[in-house]
């Protein structure tokens, strides 16, 4: 009875990646494993944190949980189960139509540039709600637009602006906005916040944790190479190094009792001030 | 409409465009309210100047002022129509060979350098030549359809710097379709590159239409600037010293490429922020 009711509380898993290879070809021929062997699931409700240095493939893997292999992005091997169907078989056409926006949507790396200078916010917004949603009509689209923009503390008439008229913060939001207007399973921030100044990094941070409180969507996976900001976002976190998972846990563990040795080095190598005032840092050796 | 006051406030666009309207003006509103036909034989062959016909007469006693204005409507159709039909067929052939890349590229610039090494003007001919009923509509659709390929090649070069845009990445992974990002992501970054061109190639089609006209094999619907010199070098007026039977088109078609060009190089001095002076 009481495993019963344990398991209907098991909140639901809304991603499956498992084994996730993907590789890139260069121009001469030669194969590079960017990502090579990733697992990890993704419940409701949850924030998986990936860390890990630049170049690490961090940015790949998104593209292969997207499955949008672009050349020279291929797939090697591995299955991404979203719903219970392995989005990697999917054609490109069906990805667009069923998954992209609609169920896992992403914050994309520098994101202050992700708004097309000469079309204004609600233009973009429009255009990404008509292609899931032939038939909304103009007031439809603008009520759920105002709704949406105000739910992440925005004024709705920033919907009439050009991008050019926007703070770095509002752009943020906005692509923050647009991003979840399908009200996703998953998101995926890459990078957020590295180009924010830390007291916008913190709102913007309080306002994703909010909109999935709220169910705007379902859960989120946080990307980043700062493994400390993890520690306030995420619930499981991930260290990444060449490609692979080099340790996965909860975030209390890896952060202060890292198993694995580049797990270590990676929390030694954030810069300290130490009791006498003096700043030391130590890079990540291996 | 930043930029268009900009360009009200330069003097070379305001004279090229105010000139171009007022051909506009002339060639549409005349042949409204006229009632010379302009290939009825009402007087003798080359008359010259007069206060019943203020340019003369050509070789076959037509008046020549009406035949200027409604050449001039013909023309400005024909140049319109086929800047039209080329701005399409160029910017459709390299947004979309600049976006997908790859093998379709390679397809789309291989027939964009066939059509660049080929003359256009040989091709011109010997399409119109083929054809026995030409309208005017088809003369300019023939001049469109052979003098798209620098347009192409310029647009497809800006859509493969810009397809790599953040902006662009985004809509796709939103879910955008093919068509909604290039025509909704890139097309409005290349707009005003794209307006110019037609521009240009406004400029083309009238004298592609004129050069073809001279040659006979203009359209058989209606009078047009190259027909009327064409008329005056079949009827010897240029050897005879007739010059009103064929100076004034001359004059009209120079006019009518100067004033596209002056609106073209001063709309690149506003559209191109290197150009551009900042007051």
């Amino acid at each position: 009875m009481t495993d019963a009711k344990n398991a209907s509380e098991k909140p639901k898993v809304l991603l499956t990646v498992d084994n996730l290879g993907v590789h890139y070809k260069t121009r001469f021929g030669q194969t590079v494993q960017a990502v090579d062997g990733v697992s990890f699931s993704l419940a409701q409700g949850k924030v998986f944190g990936i860390a890990g240095e630049s170049g690490c493939g961090k940015s790949t893997l998104v593209n292969g949980v997207m499955s949008l292999f672009i050349p020279p992005l291929f797939y090697s091997y591995g299955s991404v189960v979203v719903d219970g169907e392995d989005i990697t078989k999917y054609d490109s056409e069906r990805l667009r139509v069923e998954i992209l926006g609609k169920k896992i949507s992403m914050i994309p790396q520098g994101a202050l540039n992700s708004l097309n200078p000469t079309r204004k916010v609600k233009h973009f917004a429009t255009d990404v709600m008509r292609n899931h949603e032939k038939n909304l009509s103009k007031a439809e689209i603008y009520d759920r637009l105002e709704d949406r923009f105000e739910a992440i503390g925005l004024d709705p008439r920033v919907l009439n602006m050009f991008p050019i008229e926007l703070s770095g913060g509002m752009k943020q939001r906005v692509v923050i906005g647009i991003s979840t207007l399908m009200n996703p399973h998953v998101v995926i921030a890459d990078e957020p916040t590295s180009a924010l100044d830390v007291s916008t990094q913190k709102s913007v941070i309080r306002m994703l944790l909010d909109l999935m409180e709220r169910k705007i969507f379902g859960s989120m996976i946080f990307i980043t190479h700062e493994l400390p900001l993890l520690y306030h976002v995420a619930d499981d976190i991930a260290v990444m190094y060449k490609g692979k998972f080099v340790e996965v846990g909860e975030s209390d563990q890896v952060i202060f009792r890292p198993r694995h040795e580049y797990s270590k080095q990676l929390m030694e190598a954030i810069t300290k001030l130490s009791t006498t005032g003096e700043r030391h840092s130590e890079g990540a050796r291996l | 409409m930043k930029q268009f006051k900009l360009l009200c406030k330069s003097p070379w666009f305001v004279f090229g465009a105010a000139m171009f309207l007022f051909c506009i003006f002339v060639g549409v509103l005349y042949p409204m309210f006229s009632h010379t036909d302009p290939l009825l034989r009402g007087a003798l062959p080359f008359e010259g100047p007069s206060r019943e016909h203020w340019l003369g007469t050509n070789g076959e006693g037509q008046d020549m002022f009406s035949a200027l204005l409604f050449g001039l409507r013909s023309s400005l159709f024909v140049g319109i129509a086929a800047g039209i039909f080329a701005t399409i067929i160029g910017t459709v052939i390299g947004i979309v060979g600049g976006y997908k890349g790859g093998w379709v590229d390679n397809v789309l610039t291989l027939i964009t350098n066939l059509f660049m090494v080929i003359p256009s003007i040989l091709v011109l001919i010997l399409i119109a030549n083929s054809i026995e009923k030409r309208s005017m509509l088809l003369v300019a659709f023939i001049i469109g359809a052979t003098t798209w390929p620098w347009t192409a090649r310029a647009v497809s070069a800006q859509t493969s710097s810009l397809k790599n845009r953040e902006h662009v990445s985004l809509a796709k992974l939103n879910g955008y379709g093919i068509v909604s990002i290039l025509f909704m992501q890139i097309l409005p970054y290349i707009m005003s590159y794209v307006f110019m061109v037609f521009i240009i190639q406004m400029a083309t089609g009238i004298l592609e239409e004129a050069a073809i006209s001279m040659m006979g094999l203009g359209p058989y619907d209606s009078v047009t600037l190259g027909q009327i010199i064409n008329q005056a070098q079949k009827t010897e007026a240029f050897s005879n010293g007739n010059w009103w039977a064929f100076m004034p088109a001359t004059v009209l078609i120079t006019a009518l490429q100067f004033s596209l060009y002056v609106v073209n190089t001063s709309m690149e001095g506003i559209f191109n922020p290197r150009l551009r002076k900042e007051s």
